[in-house]
C-alpha cells in the first residue's frame, strides 16, 4: 500500500465522497450517506468534515479551520496541522485568505466570497430524528417535504415559552424543500446562511452522512408567518479585546462579572490591528 | 290540472324470511293498494296483528318490501318509488320529505323533553332560541307540565311520553307524516288536542297516512281509510270519504 | 358521491387466482383452500355520501377494521379501486386513490381524512401536548400562523368540552376518555371531509362511552362531514349512523338503512347478529 496518498484518503474514498458531494450540491439540503473511513481522529471530532476536506482539497488552496470560531483550539490546530502535513498546502488564519473552511460550530464574522468553501463539521444530520425516529418515515416526511411534526415543536416552545427554546441547530428550510440540520451553529449565524456566496459543504462522520447547500441559495429558519425570527441579542455589548460590536460573542464569566469576547478570533485580531494602527 | 297526489302504494307486500328457523316465511301483509293526497289524512284500520305498522314502516324503508312499489309524489314534482330508490336517496327524503312518527318513544335518557321535541326543528336551521320557544309552546298545548321541560321523557307516563313523540314529530312537518297510533294512549283531551293539531296539518297541504282505532277519531280526521284484514285475506277496498 | 370503493381485496400471503371465489361469506371461509392465503377483504364494493354516517358490523376477523385502514391507506389494498371527493388529475380522470404517490397521500390523511383508532397511541403523538396534537394536523392542513394555530387549537379543545387550561398538557396526563375526545379534536382540526372511527369508544365506561358517541354526533351534525365508523356493538351504530354494513369473511354480506338492518335484517348472518343483541 502506498501510504503517501496526497491528502490521506485513498483515491477510491475520496472518489466516493465526491460523487456523494456531487449528489448533495444537485439536491440542496437532501442527505446523502456515504461511506465513512476510518480516521486518525475517533468519529465524533470532526471526521465527516475532515474528509469532506481532504476529498477536495488542492495543492493551491489555503485551509483555515476553526472550532466554535476560534483558530486557536485544541482540536482545530490538530485537524489543521492533520490537514497540512498529509497536503502540504499553506493554512492562514485570515478569513479573506483562506479558499477551504473548515469549521466547528461557527461561520466567521468576515463576509464569505464565491471562491471560498466552508466545510461544517456535524453531529447530528438528520433533523427529524428528536420527532421522528423512524428513518423510513423520516425519509418519507422529506420526501413530501411534511414538516408538521417539526412546526409543532415550535408551536409548543411558542405557546409554552413565548419562542422557540432552540438555541442552536436551528432547523432550516433549504431551497424551499428540505429542512436540514444546519450543524449547532448558533442562531445567530442562520442568516448568514441565506443566499451565500460561498459553497457550504456538511460532513458527519459518525452518521455517515454528507448534505450541501449551493452558493447562492435561499435558506430559511423554520418560523411562523406572524412570528419574528430571533436571533441571540448583544445590544450594548461589545468586545472586551478589540471593542467589536454587532459580532457573536462568547461569554466569559470571572466571579459574578461576565466579559464578551469575539467569538471569531481571527476577526477579532483584525480588528485589534486595525485599532493599534488607527 | 295540478296532480296532488302525494304517495300511492301500488300491490305492496312484505314477507319475513327467519333464517334462524330454517328459512321459514312469515307474511306480514300482501296486496296493499291506496293512495294518499297532499293535505289528506289516511286512516288504516284493522285487528291487531293484521300489518298495519308493517305498512308504515315499509313506506319508511324500515321494512324492505317484497313486492309492489310506493311512488312518493317529490316537492320537485318527480316520482321516486320507496321499493327500488337507493338508501341515499330514503335518506335524504327522510331528512326532508317523510316523517315518522312511532307508536312509543324512543329517545336517549340524557335528552330533555324539550330539547327533544326542538331537535327536528334545529336539523332545519332555526336558531336555538326560536326552536326551543316553539317547542315550549308546543308541549305546553298538548298539556306537558312546565317543570317536565327539563327532565328525560322517559321518565314521564305513557300518554306524556306519546303527547312529546307527537310534538316532534310533527314541530317541523315534513310533506308526508306516517303516524304508528298517535292517539292510543291519550285521554280524552289530549287526543283531543293531537286531532286538532293533526287538522291544522292537513291545512298546511301536509299527507299523512295514520293507524286508529277509533272510528269516531277516523271519522273527524281522515279522509280516506284503507282496512287491513290481515295475512291471509286481502282488501283493497278504500272506503272514500268526501273532502273535508 | 364523496367516497367510491371498487372490487377492493386484500390478501395476506402468496395469493393465487382462485383465493377470491373460494372465500367469503358464501364459502364461509377467508382462508384459500387452495394457496392458503388469507383474504381479509374480498371484493367490497361501497360508496358513502356526503353528510352520511355508515356503520360497519361484523365478528371480530370479518375484516371491518382492514377495510377502514384501506381506505385510509394505513395499509395497501391487493386490488381495486377507491375514488374519494371527486379526485382527479389534469385531464379529468378520477384518480384512484390506492394509487396516489405518496406525497399527495399525506396530503389526503392530514387534510381531507381522518382516522379515530381505538388505541389513542395510534392517533396521538404522546411526545406532543394536547394542543399540540391539534396543531400538527392545524399545520398539515397548510396554516404557517401561530396564532391562528393556537387559536384553532383552543377552539377544538373547546368544541370537546375540555377546559382550555388544559391545551399544554400532555396525553400521559389525561384519562383515557379525555384522550379519545383530545383524539377526536384532533381528527376534525382540519375540518376533513370523511371521518373514519375504528372501536372509537371500545373499552371506556359506559358513561363516558355515551358522552363522546354524543359529543361525535354533535360535532357531526355541526361540522356536516361524512363518517365511517367501525363497532361490534349494535348499539353503538344504532345510535350514530343512517346506514350499516355487514360483513362476513372479508365480504360484504349486507347493506341497508341501519334501522332496517335492525329489524327487518335480509341476511342469515345479520339476523342471528341482530338476534344476539342483548
Amino acid at each position: 500500500m502506498n501510504s503517501s496518498t496526497f491528502a490521506f484518503l485513498d483515491e477510491d474514498a475520496k472518489k466516493e465522497i465526491r460523487r456523494s458531494l456531487l449528489k448533495a450540491v444537485a439536491i440542496p439540503g437532501y442527505i446523502v450517506p456515504f461511506a465513512s473511513r476510518e480516521m486518525p481522529v475517533a468519529r465524533g471530532w470532526g471526521t465527516g468534515g475532515l474528509q469532506i476536506t481532504l476529498s477536495i482539497i488542492v495543492e493551491s488552496d489555503t485551509l483555515k479551520v476553526i472550532d466554535q470560531g476560534c483558530d486557536g483550539s485544541v482540536n482545530a490546530v490538530n485537524i489543521r496541522d492533520f490537514i497540512t502535513s498529509v497536503t502540504g498546502v499553506e493554512s492562514s488564519n485570515e478569513t479573506s485568505a483562506a479558499t477551504l473552511i473548515q469549521t466547528r460550530h461557527r461561520i466567521p464574522e468576515e463576509k464569505l466570497k464565491d471562491n471560498q468553501i466552508l466545510v461544517y463539521q456535524v453531529p447530528y444530520p438528520e433533523v427529524l430524528t428528536t420527532v421522528e425516529p423512524d428513518t423510513a418515515k423520516q425519509k418519507q416526511m422529506h420526501g413530501d417535504g411534511d414538516y408538521s411534526k417539526l412546526w409543532v415543536l415550535l408551536y409548543e416552545d411558542t405557546s409554552q415559552y413565548g419562542d422557540s427554546r432552540i438555541s442552536n441547530r436551528y432547523p432550516v428550510l433549504v431551497n424551499k424543500h428540505y429542512v436540514m440540520d444546519p450543524s449547532p451553529i448558533p442562531k445567530y449565524d442562520i442568516p448568514v446562511m441565506n443566499n451565500n456566496s460561498a459553497l457550504q459543504l456538511f460532513g458527519a462522520g459518525r452518521e455517515k452522512r454528507i448534505y450541501a447547500i449551493p452558493p447562492y441559495t435561499d435558506v430559511r429558519p423554520l418560523k411562523f408567518d406572524d412570528r419574528e425570527f430571533k436571533v441571540e441579542n448583544f445590544s450594548g455589548i461589545a468586545c472586551e479585546r478589540c471593542g467589536a460590536t454587532d459580532v457573536f460573542f462568547d461569554e466569559v464569566r470571572r466571579g459574578n462579572k461576565s466579559s464578551f469576547f469575539c467569538s471569531d478570533t481571527a476577526f477579532c485580531d483584525a480588528q485589534l490591528e486595525k485599532n493599534n494602527a488607527a | 290540472m295540478m296532480n296532488d297526489l302525494k304517495l300511492e302504494v301500488k300491490n305492496l307486500a312484505k314477507t319475513f324470511t327467519l333464517h334462524q328457523r330454517n328459512g321459514m316465511e312469515i307474511s306480514g301483509f300482501s296486496d296493499v293498494s291506496f293512495s294518499v293526497k297532499k293535505g289528506a289524512l289516511l286512516a288504516l284500520t284493522g285487528p291487531s296483528g293484521a300489518g298495519k305498522s308493517s305498512i308504515l314502516k315499509t313506506i319508511y324503508r324500515t321494512y324492505l318490501a317484497s313486492y309492489g312499489c310506493i311512488e312518493f309524489h317529490r316537492k320537485n314534482g318527480l316520482i321516486l318509488d320507496l321499493v327500488s330508490s337507493t338508501e341515499s336517496q330514503i335518506l335524504a327524503l327522510r331528512k326532508q320529505e317523510m316523517g315518522f312518527v312511532t307508536q312509543f318513544l324512543k329517545v336517549l335518557p340524557r335528552i330533555t323533553a324539550l330539547q327533544t321535541v326542538a331537535a327536528p326543528l334545529l336539523e332545519v336551521g332555526e336558531t336555538k332560541h326560536r326552536a326551543f320557544s316553539h317547542a315550549a309552546d308546543l308541549l305546553e298545548l298538548l298539556g306537558i307540565r312546565e317543570e317536565l321541560f327539563h327532565v328525560s321523557p322517559l321518565t314521564f307516563s305513557g300518554g306524556e311520553q306519546q303527547r312529546v313523540n307527537i310534538a316532534r314529530g310533527v314541530i317541523a312537518p315534513k310533506e308526508l307524516l306516517l303516524l304508528d297510533e298517535p292517539t292510543a294512549s291519550l285521554d280524552e283531551q289530549s287526543s283531543d288536542k293531537v286531532l286538532n293539531l293533526l287538522m291544522g296539518l292537513k291545512e298546511k297541504g301536509i299527507a299523512m297516512i295514520g293507524i286508529f282505532h277509533d272510528k269516531q277519531k277516523i271519522a273527524r280526521v281522515a279522509d280516506s281509510s284503507f282496512n287491513v284484514t290481515g295475512n291471509a285475506c286481502m282488501n283493497s277496498a278504500i272506503v272514500q270519504k268526501e273532502a273535508a | 358521491m364523496l367516497l367510491d370503493v371498487c372490487n377492493v381485496s386484500k390478501i395476506y400471503g402468496p395469493s393465487c387466482n382462485r383465493c377470491l371465489d373460494l372465500t367469503g361469506s358464501e364459502a364461509n371461509r377467508a382462508i384459500c383452500p387452495v394457496c392458503n392465503s388469507i383474504v381479509a377483504i374480498n371484493s367490497i364494493n361501497l360508496t358513502a355520501e356526503h353528510n352520511e354516517i355508515l356503520g360497519i358490523v361484523g365478528e371480530s376477523g370479518s375484516g371491518k377494521s382492514t377495510l377502514l385502514q384501506l381506505i385510509y391507506q394505513d395499509i395497501s389494498a391487493s386490488s381495486g379501486t377507491i375514488f374519494f371527493n371527486g379526485l382527479q388529475n389534469d385531464r379529468g380522470t378520477p384518480l384512484n386513490i390506492l394509487d396516489l404517490p405518496p406525497s399527495m397521500v399525506s396530503r389526503l390523511k392530514n387534510k381531507e381524512m381522518s382516522m379515530i383508532y381505538q388505541n389513542p397511541r395510534l392517533g396521538l403523538n404522546f411526545l406532543f401536548s394536547a394542543g399540540g396534537n391539534i396543531a400538527e394536523r392545524i399545520i398539515g392542513s397548510g396554516e404557517r400562523r401561530y396564532e391562528e394555530i393556537r387559536k384553532g387549537s383552543l377552539d377544538y379543545i373547546d368544541r370537546i368540552e375540555m377546559d382550555s387550561s388544559r391545551i399544554d398538557d400532555y396525553p400521559e396526563e389525561f384519562s383515557g376518555g379525555q384522550q379519545q375526545r383530545i383524539q377526536i379534536a384532533k381528527a376534525l382540526s382540519s375540518s376533513p371531509k370523511l371521518l373514519l372511527l375504528d372501536e372509537p369508544t371500545t373499552g371506556l365506561d359506559v358513561s363516558v362511552q355515551a358522552k363522546i358517541l354524543d359529543l361525535i354526533k354533535e360535532l357531526q351534525q355541526e361540522m356536516g362531514f361524512s363518517m365511517i365508523i367501525v363497532s361490534h356493538d349494535l348499539g353503538v351504530i344504532n345510535h350514530l349512523t343512517d346506514i350499516t354494513v355487514v360483513m362476513k369473511h372479508g365480504t360484504l354480506v349486507e347493506y341497508g338503512l341501519t334501522d332496517q338492518i335492525l329489524e327487518d335484517p335480509q341476511h342469515p348472518y345479520t339476523q342471528l347478529l341482530v338476534s344476539s343483541i342483548l
